[in-house]
């Protein structure tokens, strides 16, 4: 299955890399000189606390994000380059949103297939069976007939994996996967992500799972204020932070695990009322 | 003398149901050709006001703005009576079906250019994301999703465009109305004329309600069937 999945990059050559990108909404610069590269079968996790730009920078390695200035590459095309088309380079890079996004008027099979057949021109008989296929790795082989509003938030993100894998992306983005789910729906998600890294797909994965980062990545950067402030091997950056933001974040995150009592909001004055 | 005042449907319909069935074929004539436009012109226009397509847009709004804010009994006095001035004449047939169909167009323009808005971006992002080219994004994503959200809507703008073949009267096409009020003027049964128009206008428009009902029952977004 694993060479099903993940195409094999003899070269060297990052999958994706970024050079000095910025990215700004109006005033607020939320990305200042990004740069990241994504090694061929890495599986590089990003975190930081909300508005530090992480999902930014996510989006805009396929470009859905166009950005201010620096340079993308993909497989050593620079795809921020004038002329480039952009259909074909998307086609090579699989995303899933943290909303699903499936098209709510197809059945989940259709919306596997849909694009394999309109833009790769691929049958619909050979399109329906890998996408079966597919829908079995994620434990959806029953469900190809419902339509998303028919499935929990689990199986529809498993869906939205299973028509990114359809296009036989060379890299994975996953932007919050787990964000939208019900605590006891966020397993499945994962263990499909940790099976995917498994078989050897290059991913980059926002997340908010500390689990996740530790046990599945190979490399966690840690991001805020679109800085990357830190990054490093999942134990170093997790248990031992170098850097004050990364310790402060940290503990913030794991503090609710501790007891609620000792929580504050940071930067208020006196107590309620 | 006096003038008896009689009211006998039965032998109106038997006296005339020829004439009045050749005027209900141009009714379903004149409507199908226009509900059919109608449908083209919303799409396509309404893709243009929703995605703001230079040039397009503009002309479509505008389009829309002369036609929703004018009688429709205006504009079809000016295509077949003031065209002519400026050297375009159009035959009666061609200004039955195209003033109805004009009309109906900018009405489903706005009922699109609605649908299509509504559809929420995280679709056609991820329609993008996947490879999808723009246009490709359109069919694929846009128009079948936009198209569903604006089917009630539109439905109700088909059933005014073959209401308002009755108003082609004014240029005396002989459709169901018109060929009713010539037997009319012949006859002078007024209340049976009327009674046979409301009868079968409120049966056509009742079996066109229920069909595309029928068919939006199929059509409509799974969440919402």
């Amino acid at each position: 299955m694993a060479e099903a999945l993940a195409a094999t990059h003899p070269s060297t050559e990052p999958v994706v890399r970024l050079e000095h990108v910025r990215k700004s909404f109006g005033d607020n610069l939320v990305l200042q000189e990004i740069d990241l590269e994504v090694a061929s079968r890495e599986v590089l996790v990003v975190i930081g606390p909300s508005g530090s730009g992480k999902s930014t920078l996510l989006r805009c390695v396929n470009l859905l994000e166009p950005i201010d200035s620096g340079r993308i590459f993909f497989e050593g095309t620079e795809i921020t380059a004038k002329g480039v088309r952009l259909p074909e380079i998307r086609q090579q890079i699989g995303i899933v949103f943290q909303s699903f996004n499936l098209f709510p008027h197809l059945r989940a099979i259709d919306n596997l297939t849909l694009a394999a057949r309109r833009i790769k021109k691929i049958d619909r008989k050979e399109a329906e069976a890998r996408a079966h296929e597919l829908l079995e790795r994620v434990g959806l082989a029953e469900k190809a007939r419902s339509y998303p509003h028919q499935l929990s938030g689990g199986q529809q993100q498993r869906v939205a994996i299973a028509r990114a894998l359809m296009m036989r992306p060379h890299v994975m983005l996953f932007d919050e996967v787990t964000s939208a789910l019900d605590p006891e729906l966020v397993g499945e998600v994962l263990v499909v992500m940790r099976d995917l890294a498994r078989d050897g797909m290059t991913m980059l994965v926002v997340t908010h799972e500390m689990q996740f980062a530790r046990e599945v990545g190979d490399r966690v950067i840690f991001m805020d204020d679109g800085l990357i402030v830190e990054q490093g091997k999942p134990t170093d950056v997790l248990d031992r932070p170098k850097e004050e933001r990364t310790q402060r974040f940290l503990r913030r995150t794991l503090q609710l695990a501790d007891s609620l009592e000792e929580l504050t909001i940071e930067g208020r004055q006196g107590g309620v009322g | 003398m006096t003038l008896a005042v009689t009211y006998d449907l039965g032998s109106y319909v038997s006296e005339n149901w020829e004439f009045l069935l050749r005027g209900l074929g141009r009714t379903l004539l004149v409507s199908a050709i226009a509900i059919t436009g109608a449908f083209a012109i919303g799409a396509v226009l309404g893709a243009a006001r929703a995605h703001r397509v230079p040039v397009l847009s503009q002309v479509a709004a505008i389009y829309v703005e002369v036609i929703r804010n004018t009688p429709i009994l205006v504009q079809i006095f000016f295509l077949y009576f003031a065209l002519p001035q400026v050297g375009i004449r159009l035959d009666v047939f061609t200004v039955a079906w195209l003033s109805v169909m004009v009309w109906g167009g900018a009405f489903n323009t706005e009922n699109f250019r609605a649908g299509f808005e509504a559809v929420p971006f995280r679709f056609r992002e991820a329609a993008l994301a996947l490879g999808f080219g723009r246009l490709r994004t359109f069919f694929n994503i846009t128009f079948p999703i936009g198209g569903r959200i604006a089917l009630p809507s539109s439905i109700n703008t088909y059933i005014a465009v073959l209401k308002n073949t009755a108003l082609l009267y004014v240029i005396s096409y002989e459709e169901l109305t018109t060929s009713a009020f010539q037997i009319n003027a012949r006859t002078l049964e007024t209340l049976e004329t009327l009674t046979v128009l409301g009868v079968v206008y409120l049966t056509l428009v009742w079996t066109l309600s229920a069909s595309i009902r029928w068919l939006e029952g199929h059509l409509a977004l799974p969440e919402e069937r």
